[in-house]
């Protein structure tokens, strides 16, 4: 079998789904429930084959209520069961404010300790393929604002099983955001990279470290999800003229690893910070000041590459121009040279 | 091709009675070429129409040709990928299982 696990590979949705599917067979507290995940196995494939294996009571389809549904998934983790709650995108999460950021994230705390809330939220994020502004959105700034919440973002299928062992087995809420363009569905065909060997035996990745996914010394490039990919791209054209572009992948925003981040500038000088996120208040100005905060004297140059502040557009050729593409990431790189 | 009797066609075994399309599209491999595979184990994905399933290898063996690439158009019973079965469970032709 050894064979077999280094050699098979899995699409992001499937690595997903392999480690969901082991810890609902090791422990029966662990269920699943949100909007189309039971019959159609989630709209982004994020739970293919869970309710055919599991049944109804412990894969559910839900009444369109976010609020109900979310705060029922608290109250369940708080008396001592293992969620996961899906939001199909994450642009709906303002029908189900309150619960995300007001009891989900602060029980814990509201309580004196005398409650933890163990679930998992996850959530399709993220655009490229013309959705509009209400379907097209990361909010990863928005989530990792907030105290009392672990936010991890995987970047591949390797990434996508290790994150979701961990956050299920993690005794706080944990906010698990997965890139649609990722998943490796067929109507919505992934970049080359998401796919990769992915052991069939259970493994977790710590959250708060980020994963260097190429070493370079003049410039680095920090990024997450979807982007992971795009930096990788233009670090490799950037390669062929002579610039070297070290590609840090977050994986976590709560807790952030920003050890690792300023390890990197202190070799390389230079700070790239790519997110298709909004620019203002978010997660590129959030990295800078914490490089900044720990080693100014080590920046010479900073770019931030994320969505300009505006509403992401429905036209295709208008939202290729606001989402960061490899070449914007090249062209932030060659402003550090 | 496909008068090596000693290989394994993979092929979509049973095509979807809700389509009407006699074509369909490769999503995703999950193994390589060369790899060592198990019966009955997921090879790739295909869509036809909107259907997506798992196309199942077909023998225990080695993978030893992909004919359709991600992405790839193919009809109905085309031969997706070869599997050359391991030996053990090809003894009647032993002899031509390198091949």
């Amino acid at each position: 079998m050894a064979a077999e696990a280094s050699t098979r590979e899995l699409t992001m949705s499937r690595a997903m789904v392999s480690a969901i599917a082991h810890e609902m067979r090791e422990n029966s507290e662990v269920f699943y429930m949100g909007e189309d995940v039971a019959d159609y196995g989630g709209i982004f494939d994020s739970t293919e084959g869970l309710r055919e294996e599991f049944g109804y009571d412990r894969v559910m389809d839900v009444p369109i209520s976010e609020t109900a549904y979310l705060g029922a998934a608290v109250g369940a983790a708080q008396v001592g069961m293992r969620p996961i709650a899906e939001l199909m995108f994450v642009d709906f999460f303002g029908v189900a404010m309150d619960q995300i950021y007001n009891q989900m994230a602060k029980n814990t705390y509201m309580s004196g300790g005398n409650v933890s809330v163990p679930m998992v939220l996850t959530a399709a994020v993220g655009g490229t393929y013309n959705d509009a502004a209400q379907h097209s959105q990361t909010l990863y700034g928005t989530f990792a604002h907030i105290p009392g919440l672990k936010v991890v973002v995987p970047s591949t299928a390797y990434e996508a099983k290790g994150l979701m062992h961990n956050a299920i087995r993690d005794d706080d809420p944990v906010l698990y955001m997965f890139h649609k363009r990722l998943m490796g569905i067929g109507w919505m065909p992934a970049p080359e990279g998401p796919k990769t060997p992915v052991p069939e035996t259970d493994y977790t990745i710590p959250f708060g470290r980020a994963d260097v996914k190429r070493e370079g010394d003049d410039v680095t490039i920090v990024t997450l999800g979807l982007h992971v990919h795009r930096a990788l791209e233009a670090a490799a054209s950037l390669a062929e003229e002579d610039v070297s572009a070290e590609v840090v992948d977050l994986r976590s925003l709560v807790p952030l690893d920003t050890d690792t981040i300023v390890e990197s500038v202190e070799k390389t000088g230079n700070l790239v910070v790519v997110d298709e996120d909004y620019r203002s208040f978010g997660v590129t100005g959030e990295i800078v000041a914490s490089v900044a905060d720990e080693a100014l004297g080590a920046l010479q140059n900073v770019e931030r590459v994320a969505i300009p502040d505006v509403p992401i557009p429905y036209s295709r050729p208008l939202e290729n121009e606001v989402i960061p593409s490899t070449e914007d990431i090249v062209t932030a790189v060659k402003r550090t040279q | 091709m496909s008068e090596h009797t000693d290989r394994v066609a993979v092929t979509v075994a049973e095509w979807p009675d809700d389509v009407e399309s006699d074509e369909g599209v490769v999503v995703n491999w999950f193994v390589g070429e060369d790899a060592d595979v198990e019966e009955s184990e997921s090879l790739c994905e295909v869509q036809i129409e909107k259907v997506s399933l798992d196309v199942y290898a077909p023998a225990t063996g080695t993978l030893t040709e992909i004919l359709c690439a991600e992405d790839a158009e193919f009809e109905r019973g085309e031969t997706l990928a070869w599997i050359s079965p391991a030996e053990d469970e090809a003894a009647q032709s032993s002899e031509q299982n390198d091949e």
